[in-house]
């Protein structure tokens, strides 16, 4: 049974006159893995930025289950059920790792600062739930980046710092979780660890829906369900990997410009 | 065997318990002597070579972490000890200071600028949101508490809660045009507070204009007033220990809000903010709001540092709360330590003493005070005392 959680309608974005997302539509099931792919510059994490209300699109709208999202500040998508990672990892890197597992529920705690200051027992005890949930959550994505919680997140190697990312957004128990080119930076034997990790967070969270940003051709090829191919902001393609990597245009477009690049 | 191991490890434990317990107490009373002998001297010779013995214990404390480690471990460790003594030093403070009004006076004037350096870590340490007002935080809460003394003859200890309340409302409305603008331009938005905070102050006449309020009464308490010395189990005090005491209460209800926020959601999310404010915003923080409220608990602390400077000095004028004073204070959280309640206030008693101990160098003591704050800085970029990372139970 497949129910609709995120969908995209119509969704335009122009940056003066240059049009960095041109109608696109897309929809995500509960559960299911979207791969979006493209060359750099189509327009992929665009939409990711349209999503989560950090760019507002010049036309269309973004519904999760149903309710307009489009137009609602960013904290408040979050709020709402939806969780992402960025292309550059952004995390809190002077702040320890367990840290920045820990302001990833910032939405599920509620202590503000007159209970921080005069109602110290209930801020303490709220603190010290979301850190046992944190660690309960670093150590299920991974052992090792359980065992190095309390260093600051500046000083872990690039695929652990993925993986925090990672355990940060989910941290917020969404519904819909974005994630930019995950593998970025990593090298093959990372990347495998790194789909091993996604399956098994699909696994613990069965409800859970996902858009992948990818560049690496093996990971798409093996954990989204159907993919989507961007070029110039327009949608180019969308089917399963297999009817995708056929289409002549997406070729064109995808390994054409790659054989250029490395030209 | 095995028996034999074990006593031995306990006994290591007690060991380490002992040594650890040992630097508590010498870390402390060595930073108390250091400060009343810095405070009683007068031969600048002697200041500049504490002063160089002071970059030297910097510059020990830098090329050796695992020395810095072991400190912050024993405090962390013995904590209890650590408070019980640290209280005992600052209520036995003003008997050891042979009755040295001028350095009494010190003491208080740091004690007031720890407060304010620690309502700006709020925003500089904890958020990184650069505010350049609270030096007019601090004018309003002093005005606001004078006009009230001096008008209705409201006391001290009703004009302490209302120049408070009515500093936050001030610091609020300078947060809102955080909502819109970004770091750089904020800081202008904050100068530009500052300089229509001031200008008002010089021009409005109820303020009294450049001349100031004059006759702030001296506040009682259960019939002593503040005014008259001070006598403690027949040993009597200058009148000044009196404000001495009322300060150092004040700065120990500023580590008590530093130390609950810092250590709760709120000072996660100014961290989060501070570190990357989109990042922030994806992870559900409304950075918008955090901002402001950082502005608002800045200015409540500097609001209350305010009204009881305008009841010390029972004088006020426009210049004592000008822009200066701002930049002074945010040079004590850099030098001190951003996001480090100790380092912060180290750094503000240090630079308030600093300048009236230059006073042999006259003209150059501005020059020197700006010499010895790069020093600092140049041994310890973090801040003499830099920021640590949390730990939850262990
Ligand atoms: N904030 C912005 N202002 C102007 N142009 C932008 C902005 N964000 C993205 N663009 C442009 O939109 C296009 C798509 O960018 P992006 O979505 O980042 O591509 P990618 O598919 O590589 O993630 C690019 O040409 C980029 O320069
Ligand atoms: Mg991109």
């Amino acid at each position: 049974m497949s129910t609709l959680v995120l969908e995209g309608e119509g969704l335009t974005m122009r940056f003066g006159g240059l049009v960095a997302m041109a109608e696109v539509d897309f929809k995500l099931n509960r559960g299911e893995i979207l791969g979006v792919i493209g060359p750099n510059g189509a327009g992929k994490s665009t939409l990711l930025n349209i999503i989560t209300g950090i760019y507002k699109p010049s036309s269309g709208q973004v519904r999760l289950e149903g309710d307009k999202l489009t137009g609602i500040p960013t904290h408040k998508i979050v709020e709402r059920g939806i969780a992402r990672t960025f292309q550059s990892s952004r995390l809190f890197g002077d702040l320890s790792v367990l840290d920045n597992v820990i302001i990833g529920r910032h939405v599920h705690t509620k202590c503000g600062v007159f209970d921080a200051v005069f109602r110290r027992g209930r801020a303490q005890r709220e603190l010290k739930e979301s850190a046992a949930i944190a660690e309960d959550l670093l150590k299920a994505v991974s052992r090792e980046l359980y065992e190095q919680r309390h260093r600051p997140a500046a000083v872990l190697p690039q695929a652990d710092r993925r993986r925090l990312e990672i355990a940060r957004a989910l941290a917020s128990e969404p519904k819909v979780l974005l994630l930019d080119e995950p593998s970025s930076g990593m090298d093959d034997n990372d990347t495998e660890a790194l789909i091993t990790d996604i399956r098994a967070v699909c696994a613990a969270r069965p409800d859970l829906a996902m858009i992948i940003i990818e560049h690496d051709m093996h990971l798409v090829s093996t954990l989204p369900h159907k993919v989507m191919v961007l070029d110039y902001g327009e949608k180019l393609a969308e089917g399963t990997y297999e009817e995708v990597r056929k289409i002549p245009r997406v070729q064109e477009a995808y390994l054409g410009r790659k054989a250029v690049e490395n030209a | 065997m095995a028996a034999s191991n074990h006593i031995e490890t306990a006994a290591a434990g007690a060991g380490t318990g002992a040594v650890g317990i040992a630097l508590v107490i010498a870390v402390e009373l060595i930073g108390a002597a250091f400060l009343r002998q810095f405070l009683l001297v007068e031969d600048w010779r002697i200041i500049v070579g504490m002063l160089g013995v002071f970059c030297a214990a910097l510059y020990v404390l830098q090329s050796r972490p695992a020395l810095e480690n072991r400190i912050a471990e024993a405090f962390s460790e013995h904590r209890r000890l650590a408070t019980l003594l640290g209280a005992v030093i600052v209520l036995m403070f003003p008997f050891v200071l042979e009755q040295s009004t001028y350095a009494l006076h010190l003491c208080v004037l740091s004690l007031l600028y720890a407060t304010l350096a620690l309502a700006l870590n709020f925003q500089l340490g904890s958020a990184n949101i650069p505010n350049f007002a609270t030096g007019a935080s601090y004018g309003i809460g002093a005005y606001a508490s004078a006009l009230l003394a001096v008008n209705l003859g409201v006391s001290f200890w009703l004009a302490l809660p209302v120049a408070g309340l009515v500093a936050t409302i001030f610091g609020f409305l300078l947060g809102l045009p955080s909502m819109r603008t970004r770091e750089s331009y904020l800081a202008l938005v904050t100068i530009a507070f500052g300089v229509v905070v001031h200008q008002l102050l010089n021009n409005l006449e109820f303020t009294g204009g450049p001349n100031g309020l004059v006759g702030i009464p001296a506040p009682e308490l259960f019939g002593h007033n503040f005014a008259s010395p001070l006598v403690v189990f027949g040993y009597s005090l200058p009148s000044q220990a009196n404000f001495y005491y009322l300060s150092a209460l004040l700065v120990l209800i500023a580590i008590l809000f530093a130390d609950r926020l810092h250590n709760s959601r709120v000072g996660l999310a100014w961290n989060a903010l501070r570190a990357d404010e989109l990042a922030a915003r994806c992870q559900g923080i409304n950075t918008t709001w955090y901002k402001v409220l950082a502005f608002a608990v800045d200015a409540f602390l500097a609001g209350f540092a305010g009204t009881i400077y305008a009841f010390y000095v029972g004088f006020i004028s426009p210049d004592n709360f000008t822009f200066l004073v701002s930049v002074t204070i945010m040079t004590m959280v850099i030098a001190g330590g951003m996001d480090n309640i100790l380092g912060v206030i180290v750094g503000a008693v240090l630079l308030t003493l600093l300048p009236e101990k230059l006073r042999a160098f006259s003209d150059y003591r501005i020059l020197f005070f700006g010499v010895t704050v790069i020093a600092f800085l140049m041994i310890r970029p973090q801040g003499i005392f830099p920021q640590r990372l949390r730990r939850y139970g262990g």
